[in-house]
């Protein structure tokens, strides 16, 4: 078996979550919904702040919810980060 | 961490937030789908929440009003200041 080697300055996942922070973040949950907001902060349960935030709820059409200020998103139900998304298309 | 350099420090963790807002109007969405907002009199940190002049939104149809509401933590999507 060829050696794996490490790289050094290889990224973890918290880590690119952190380099987001200041720009939009595109959130998909685990049930069809999605959020995009402006990533202001987040902590170790990846619960997340985010700013002027849209809210896709899909098999309604694409029905959009627009929130503006400030939610606290709970981690639980989070499937997937994508850092600089739009969202899905409307 | 290297956010300590920063002095525009705009970054916002959970806890922070959750201390600002205890007081404000915020609109609370459960898992379900199910709107509630009021005016937030304590939380703690699994989300469980104490609400003042609830308005419980369903479809976004009015359905209920409570004086006081407590909502567990474990139901809760997210929490949301609205300012509007």
């Amino acid at each position: 078996m060829a050696s794996t080697t490490v790289n050094p300055s290889s990224l973890l996942p918290l880590e690119l979550v952190d380099k987001c922070i200041g720009s939009r973040i595109w959130v998909i949950m685990k049930n069809e919904k999605e959020i995009v907001g402006t990533l202001m902060g987040f902590d170790d349960y990846v619960n997340m702040v985010l700013e002027d935030v849209v809210e896709y709820e899909t098999t309604a059409e694409g029905k959009r919810v627009t929130k503006l200020d400030t939610i606290l998103l709970n981690g639980n139900h989070i499937t997937m980060l994508v850092p600089g998304g739009e969202g899905p298309e409307v | 961490m290297a956010q300590d350099i920063n002095p525009m420090s705009k970054r916002q963790n959970p806890s922070e937030f959750l201390k600002q807002i205890v007081g404000k109007p915020v609109v609370v969405k459960l898992n379900s789908g199910v709107d509630y907002r009021g005016i937030l009199s304590c939380l703690d940190g699994f989300m469980n929440i104490a609400l003042e002049q609830t308005e419980e939104y369903q479809n976004g149809q009015l359905k209920n009003k409570y004086g006081d509401a407590f909502i567990r933590g474990n139901n809760v999507l997210y929490i949301s200041t609205q300012k509007r």
